[in-house]
């Protein structure tokens, strides 16, 4: 059996992001986890997980910022980032494409559609 | 599109707080029986669910919105988590995790759209709905959903299933999810709108993305309307009512549409044997019809007949008879026809054919005469094609009078047909007697009606047999207008 897709998650609500690490580990993903964006970037460099699914409203370091230090980041500008936007402006869809994230899901999450992109993400 | 998070409907405190009491008391009762790994996400559910508590007991003075925010996205994370697990196994589990999913939905609000009274249920005609979302959880929300309302849902995971059940019942709305792998969304509505048969079913496409740009193409290829996820229940429903309503309008269209052209085809089929095309269009296109009574009308009526056919089609077998009859009938209809002539009869190899009748014009006669000179220049043509069949060479005698006949559907119930009675009828079959082969007998009535100068040879009187009365023929070679 191959290795599970490995995802890292970044979530500060810990309620929220206990349910996702047990939905997505459902949907056969291993599943990380950062608190914010400060740990994000650590955890991305030292564990290279295969895609990242990035709340943009975190504590330290905001989403946003994380996302584009992380393209500025030899070591880690490869990894995909999906951004979860809470709401489904434009802008925020704008912002997030523009701070180098690969997709984005609009918050509440529609989970079936979420398996798509990431699956779309890490087929390459 | 607005930005702004709409603020959660009235009332979704209350009712989200019920339907998690009956979750939790069936839980206790019933739970037992469930896998350990689902009793154990119905465990996280409920303390998720108990963050919320103290908030709705507030009365939603003290919430916090992005905590609030965060707890609804937990409960119905778990939610839909269990009910996938669930399936169709325990069945009042899944619906009242339905129930919640509603609740919850009615509570987030929506970014997108304007929320909506939770209770509020959009009344419809029932409908046939195809869903076709490669989430089964998505199709199993629509379903559920839609068919509370009465209306019959059935599935599709993909866009090639899709196009399978398309083909197999008649649909009335399809609702469509975009993003799909394999054949998408985009591909199945193209292939909706190019079909003659689906391209008026209604499409409603559902975007995952708020993707505005995705959606106005899919309008521009025929897409009829559009929802984004997650799509609020009420406003989903108003979407299906409005496409079968859409629907029925085109099917009621479509059905009077048939109606007219069954009409249409009944009449030619009726009439077209013995009218000419223009005619019957002619008919088709008065407003009032045509008036089936008894009309007595002036006509030019033209009777042929092979000269010694019977004697001549002893020494043949019978196909080669039937073979000779078509083709020199077919040729005749057809110069009959060309001169607007009504065929009112064949018997055997003789033509009865009426000029005049059911439309009159002024130049009745005048065709008449000319459609015989054209029968009989065609004999050369007939008689060669015989000979290259090694059949034998053939005449005809055509007589052509005018006289007043009654024109009308003749006949009892279950037969009748568009046909003439009268004395001229009489007349031109005993004119008809006296024709030799390839000769054309014209009475002196319709000599008197031609508006053309005709060029004849012989004249003569005969005596009609049964009747005192002597009638005067004429010879006739030729005609110019």
């Amino acid at each position: 059996m191959s290795r599970p897709t490995v995802v890292l998650l970044v979530e500060d609500n810990e309620l929220n992001r206990e349910m996702m690490v047990r939905r997505l580990g459902r949907a056969g993903l291993e599943v990380l986890t950062a608190g914010d964006g400060a740990q994000a970037l650590s955890v991305m460099a030292a564990e290279q997980p295969a895609v990242v699914l990035m709340d943009m409203n975190l504590p330290v370091m905001d989403g946003w910022t994380a996302c584009r230090r992380a393209r500025e980041d030899e070591a880690i500008r490869h990894i995909p980032i999906i951004a979860l936007t809470a709401h489904a402006m434009e802008v925020d869809r704008q912002n997030a494409l523009e701070a180098g994230c690969d997709d984005y899901a609009t918050k509440p999450v529609d989970f079936p559609g979420l398996l798509i992109k990431i699956e779309k993400l890490t087929r390459k | 599109m607005t930005g702004n998070p709409v603020p959660p409907a009235e009332g979704w405190g209350e009712s989200m707080q019920q339907v998690i009491d009956i979750l939790r008391q069936a839980f206790d009762a019933r739970g037992g029986n469930l896998a350990t790994q689902t009793r154990d996400d119905f465990d996280h559910l409920f303390s998720a669910a108990g963050r919320l508590e103290p908030m709705l007991a507030s009365g939603g003075r003290a919430i916090d919105r992005h905590e609030l925010m965060n707890v609804l996205a937990a409960v119905r994370g778990y939610a839909e988590m269990l009910r996938e697990d669930i399936g169709t196994q325990h069945s009042d589990f899944s619906d009242m995790l339905s129930a919640l999913l509603t609740a919850v939905q009615g509570a987030q609000g929506s970014n997108s759209e304007p929320s909506f009274s939770p209770n509020r249920v959009i009344q419809s005609e029932p409908g046939f709905i195809l869903a076709v979302d490669d989430g089964q959880e998505n199709r199993e929300l629509v379903a559920r959903n839609l068919s509370r309302l009465g209306h019959f849902v059935i599935t599709a995971a993909s866009g090639e299933e899709a196009l399978k059940a398309l083909e197999h019942s008649d649909v009335d709305v399809v609702l469509l999810d975009l993003i799909m792998p394999g054949m998408d969304g985009r591909e199945v509505l193209h292939r909706i709108k190019e079909h003659p048969e689906w391209r008026a079913t209604p499409v409603i496409v559902i975007s995952g993305s708020q993707d505005m740009d995705g959606i106005i193409e899919c309008i521009e290829a025929g897409a009829d309307d559009y929802l984004f996820k997650p799509f609020n229940p009420v406003l989903l429903q108003a979407r299906i009512k409005a496409g079968i309503e859409r629907k029925r309008w085109h099917d009621r269209e479509e059905q009077y549409r048939q109606q007219l052209e069954r009409n249409e085809k009944f009449i030619r089929a009726t009439f077209g044997r013995y009218l000419s095309d223009e005619i019957v269009t002619d008919i088709l296109e008065r407003p009032e019809g045509l008036q089936l009574g008894g009309d007595l009308c002036r006509v030019s009526i033209l009777m042929s007949d092979i000269r010694s056919f019977t004697s001549l089609s002893e020494h043949l077998a019978p196909g080669e008879v039937v073979s000779m009859l078509n083709r020199y009938l077919g040729r005749m209809t057809d110069i009959i026809m060309a001169h607007h002539g009504t065929i009112d009869e064949f018997v055997g190899d003789a033509i009865l054919a009426v000029f005049g009748a059911p439309l009159h014009r002024d130049d009745d006669a005048d065709r008449a005469v000319s459609c015989a000179l054209a029968m009989q220049a065609a004999m050369d043509e007939i008689n060669a094609l015989n000979e290259a069949d090694g059949l034998p060479a053939i005449s005809t005698g055509i007589a052509v009078n005018t006289g007043d006949v009654i024109a009308g559907n003749i006949g009892s119930e279950k037969r009748s047909k568009y046909g003439f009675v009268g004395h001229p009828m009489n007349v031109t079959s005993r004119i008809e007697d006296q024709c030799a082969g390839g000769e054309i007998l014209i009475s002196d009535s319709t000599l008197k009606s031609l508006q053309g100068e005709a060029e004849l040879g012989r004249s003569q009187s005969i005596n009609v047999k049964g009747i005192d009365e002597t009638i005067l023929i004429h010879e006739l070679k030729g005609m110019s207008p």
